[in-house]
């Protein structure tokens, strides 16, 4: 009998979401625990490291990771399972782009321990304790991962085989993702799994949007009632519609809330970010300077709309580990 | 040390700034200058770039209202313009160092002086510092 081929699903930086999508694959996760051999997935059943450190590299036929590249033990899982897979899956927005946690990046490590372990309403903390790389207790040495001060995509720590963004993916796109690998039925290295429009373009409300836009100020969804079949934007709404990858299955849309931007940007070299900023400005028609600002003005943190899931994989927030060590 | 020298990139709409003086003239005394047809086709990623590869301030000089050979190009940078420096500020880019300005000036004799004074600015500014860009 030939052996099963092995498969690794593991989290990184995540917060088990995109784990949990694979759970929902349901009747289909039983199908393929008959043809494949699970491996590791700390989510669903108990794991030995030394196990997988054993194995010969490139034993594993796919390892499938999920969550941003933010301490230590990510760095070198990361590490581990590149060595020993001949796929590696990035899965879910945070590995491919950065993700939620990314937007740490827009404040640094003092900054975000200070929110965190001492300024953030929901904190008690009166010894001021951060989490500490070694700590000695009664003689012994415990550890922690340490935070690596910046928070990376994968392919910014691994090479990179193929991606599937989401947040999370849904279980439909991992179950093809998975199978296409199996079969060995995949498209060029560095392709995005998913499909290769925009949401725009697969939109329900895309017969509401007008051929001109006429926005005067922004609008959040919170602040209106939204009509459930109109275009957002068309409502001075904020939706990441034009710059997003399509593929979620219009998620937020279809419980009218606007598209936030998860699903990553379309094909063609522009980040969801540039992209967006440029739509949402020439969509406005107020013409004095004091108009502008206004109307631009209206938009609360505006980094935080357009950066939401991308800020590691930005132009500004970028920064490759691999590529440093390529030109070290 | 070397004194502090700040580098300014420079786009400029070709129909209104120094269509008269030739780029080769021009661009032998303005460094880092990218002549464009119309400040409209700046895309917010070629801002964006400059800033990651090292630029301590970029220059937008563009026509005045009712200039734009192509109707509004200045008007949607001017809009641009505004929500990048916003932008800017999130990554510990202080705005003022995206700066834009619209006149005719078809000799571009004023190019150089721009730049003079934005490289003061700048220089009291020091260089770019992107949050969060650390190990
Ligand atoms: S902007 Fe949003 S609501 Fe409008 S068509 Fe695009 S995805 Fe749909
Ligand atoms: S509508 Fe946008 S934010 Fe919502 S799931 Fe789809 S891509 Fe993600």
């Amino acid at each position: 009998m030939t052996e099963k081929p092995k498969i690794a699903i593991y989290g990184l930086g995540a917060c088990a979401g995109c784990d949990q999508t694979v759970v929902d694959l349901n009747e289909i996760l039983l199908q393929l625990a008959e043809t494949v051999d699970i491996v590791l997935w700390p989510l669903a059943m108990d794991f030995k490291l030394s196990r997988i450190q054993a194995m010969q590299d490139g034993e594993v036929a796919l390892s499938i990771l999920s969550g941003a590249v933010i301490n230590s033990d990510h760095h070198e899982m990361a590490a581990l399972l590149r060595r020993k897979s001949r796929i590696v899956l990035a899965m879910g927005t945070c590995a491919c782009f950065g993700g939620v946690p990314g937007l740490a990046n827009f404040c640094g490590r003092e900054e975000m321990f200070n929110q965190v372990y001492r300024d953030a309403p929901t904190v008690t903390n009166p010894d001021g304790v951060r989490p500490q790389p070694e700590t000695d207790v009664g003689g012994r040495k415990l550890t922690l991962p340490e935070f690596s001060g910046h928070v990376f995509t994968l392919d910014q720590v691994i090479d990179t085989d193929y991606y599937l963004p989401g947040c999370p993916p849904p279980p439909a796109l991992i179950g093809n993702a998975i199978t296409a690998v199996l079969a060995g039925d995949l498209p060029p290295k560095g392709s995005s799994l998913a499909p290769r429009k925009a949401l725009c373009d697969t939109c329900p409300r895309n017969s509401r949007k007008p051929g001109r836009m006429d926005i005067r100020y922004f609008r959040r969804i919170h602040e209106v009632d939204a009509d459930p079949d109109e275009c957002f934007l068309a409502a001075g709404i904020v939706c990441l519609g034009p710059a997003t990858r399509s593929g979620c299955g219009e998620a937020c849309i279809r419980i009218n809330v606007p598209c936030r931007g998860c699903f990553g940007p379309v094909p063609g070299g522009v980040g969801s970010a540039p992209k967006f900023l440029s739509t949402l400005t020439s969509l406005l028609t107020v013409e004095r300077d004091d108009e502008i600002e206004e109307a631009i003005d209206s938009l609360p943190d505006p980094a935080g709309y357009l950066y939401r899931f991308c800020q590691p994989s930005s132009i500004l927030g970028r920064k490759s580990l691999r590529e440093e060590e390529a030109e070290a | 040390m070397e004194p502090y020298d700040p580098k300014i990139v420079c786009f400029s709409c070709n129909f209104g700034w120094g269509y008269l003086s030739g780029e080769e003239a021009l661009g032998a005394v303005i460094s880092n200058w990218i002549p464009v047809i119309c400040t409209g086709k700046i895309d917010t990623r070629h801002i964006l770039k400059a800033f990651k590869a090292g630029a301590d301030g970029v220059l937008i000089l563009g026509c005045p209202e009712g200039h734009c050979h192509f109707q509004d190009g200045n008007y949607q940078t001017r809009k641009k313009a505004y929500l990048i420096r916003k932008v800017l500020g999130a990554f510990g880019i202080e705005p003022e160092r995206l700066d834009m300005e619209l006149a005719i000036d078809p000799e571009g004799k004023k190019i150089p002086q721009l730049l003079a004074r934005m490289k003061r600015r700048l220089a009291e500014l020091g260089p770019v510092k992107i949050t969060g860009d650390v190990r």
